[in-house]
């Protein structure tokens, strides 16, 4: 299994060097990708990525690695902080610029309006915390940002809990 | 009474849907005599501002548009950095706009609102969602502000409510999910419809790729 980690925390974060080390035991190939000081910017709401270069985010700021992490490996799990019961902006950040990955267009699941996919993958982010948060919020926030992305979501644990976020796929 | 708006939306002002929608709010709040100061955090030079508004004041609403479940990032950096209130009294109250049409893809997000107030030491003071906010922006004028007609409305409902009321705001965001006979409708024609609309939107950006290109595709 192919798994992408996105550690948002800072390379030096115990936790965090701790659940990588977790993580790359458990699969074949592990690519991480420490965005703590790449300052990824917040998306802007330019619609580019939708309208103008589809599929490509205006902001060029290496945030690029990262998409095309999304759809070369088979899981993505997040290393994040928390802030106000949360996860941390650079984290919000990072889950904002996720909109390439599916187009403009709408289809309608279940009453409710979807983008359709850019590309034919099934998705699945899980979520490890480091802090404070309300841990059955960020399920159901991880549960929908996967539904948006026509993904899954492998859960958001604490962070010492890594072994958790790929139970369920290994 | 004195309304202090935080805008939490990242585009500019002159380009934004959150900023359309706060015009129209605070035109129905200032009806009866009550003073509106409004802070866009799309410009940073008045982040301090903000906070000092937000430290000052007891009646605050944010406005922000729903970036992938929840408030948009730079809203939350914002908001991290603010220092939580000591003193009781101060209310806190939220706007979400939103493209998609069902209010129920709100939810998720006013669930941690109902919480947030909490954290910085405020009053809960509600949730108004509206969503089909999308083409706001790019609507003739007529069109626009029959759209904007209902935030004026419920701006004088919050000049006299000082809260958004669950009841009124849930109706606020009907439909919660698509009725069936729409979701008929779109299956016949949104297709066809949706490509011509988002083809004419493309064109005038000056896109030169197939809307749904797959520039990393493996």
């Amino acid at each position: 299994m192919k798994l992408l980690v996105v550690n948002t925390l800072s390379e030096q974060n115990e936790a965090a060097r701790a659940a990588i080390r977790e993580l790359k035991g458990m699969v074949s190939d592990c690519k991480v990708i420490h965005t703590y000081e790449m300052q990824l910017k917040p998306c802007v709401g330019c619609n580019a990525c939708w309208l103008k270069t589809p599929g490509v985010c205006s902001i060029q700021d290496g945030y690029e690695e990262i998409l095309k992490g999304y759809i070369e490996y088979d899981a993505t799990v997040f290393l994040a902080g928390t802030a106000l019961n949360f996860v941390d902006y650079r984290m919000k950040n990072v889950i904002d610029r996720i909109l390439p990955l599916v187009t403009m267009y709408i289809h309608i699941v279940d009453g409710q309006c979807r983008h359709v996919p850019r590309y034919d993958r099934k998705y699945q982010f899980g979520l490890l915390y480091f802090g404070i948060a309300d841990g059955d919020y960020l399920n159901q926030w991880m549960d929908r940002v996967a539904l948006n992305m026509g993904g899954s979501s492998l859960g958001a644990f604490p962070i010492h809990q890594a072994k958790e976020v790929l139970s369920c796929i290994l | 009474m004195h309304l202090v708006i935080i805008s939490g939306a990242t585009r500019p002002r002159g380009r934004s849907n959150t900023a359309k929608i706060i015009d129209a709010f605070q035109k129905g709040y200032k009806e009866g005599g009550n003073t509106v100061e409004v802070w866009y955090l799309s410009d940073r030079k008045q982040w301090a501002g903000a906070a000092a508004a937000f430290a000052e004041q007891e009646n605050i609403l944010i406005a922000l548009p729903l970036y992938v479940e929840n408030i948009p990032g730079s809203l939350l950096e914002f908001l991290s950095c603010l220092s939580p209130k000591k003193e009781a009294g101060t209310r806190l109250a939220f706007l979400i706009q939103g493209g998609f049409p069902e209010g129920s893809q709100s939810r998720c997000c006013e669930r941690y609102l109902e919480t947030l107030p909490g954290q910085l030491g405020c009053e809960y003071g509600g949730t108004l969602i509206k969503g089909d906010m999308f083409g706001l922006g790019m609507t003739d004028e007529k069109s626009r502000k029959k759209m904007l007609e209902p935030f004026v409305e419920m701006g004088r409902y919050f000049a006299d409510h000082g809260i958004f009321d669950k009841e009124k705001a849930y109706s606020f965001a009907a439909p919660e999910y698509m009725p069936k006979s729409q979701v008929r409708l779109f299956r016949l024609i949104g297709h066809f419809v949706q490509r011509i609309f988002m083809g004419r939107l493309a064109k005038q950006m000056g896109c030169k790729e197939a809307l749904d290109a797959k520039p990393y595709e493996c």
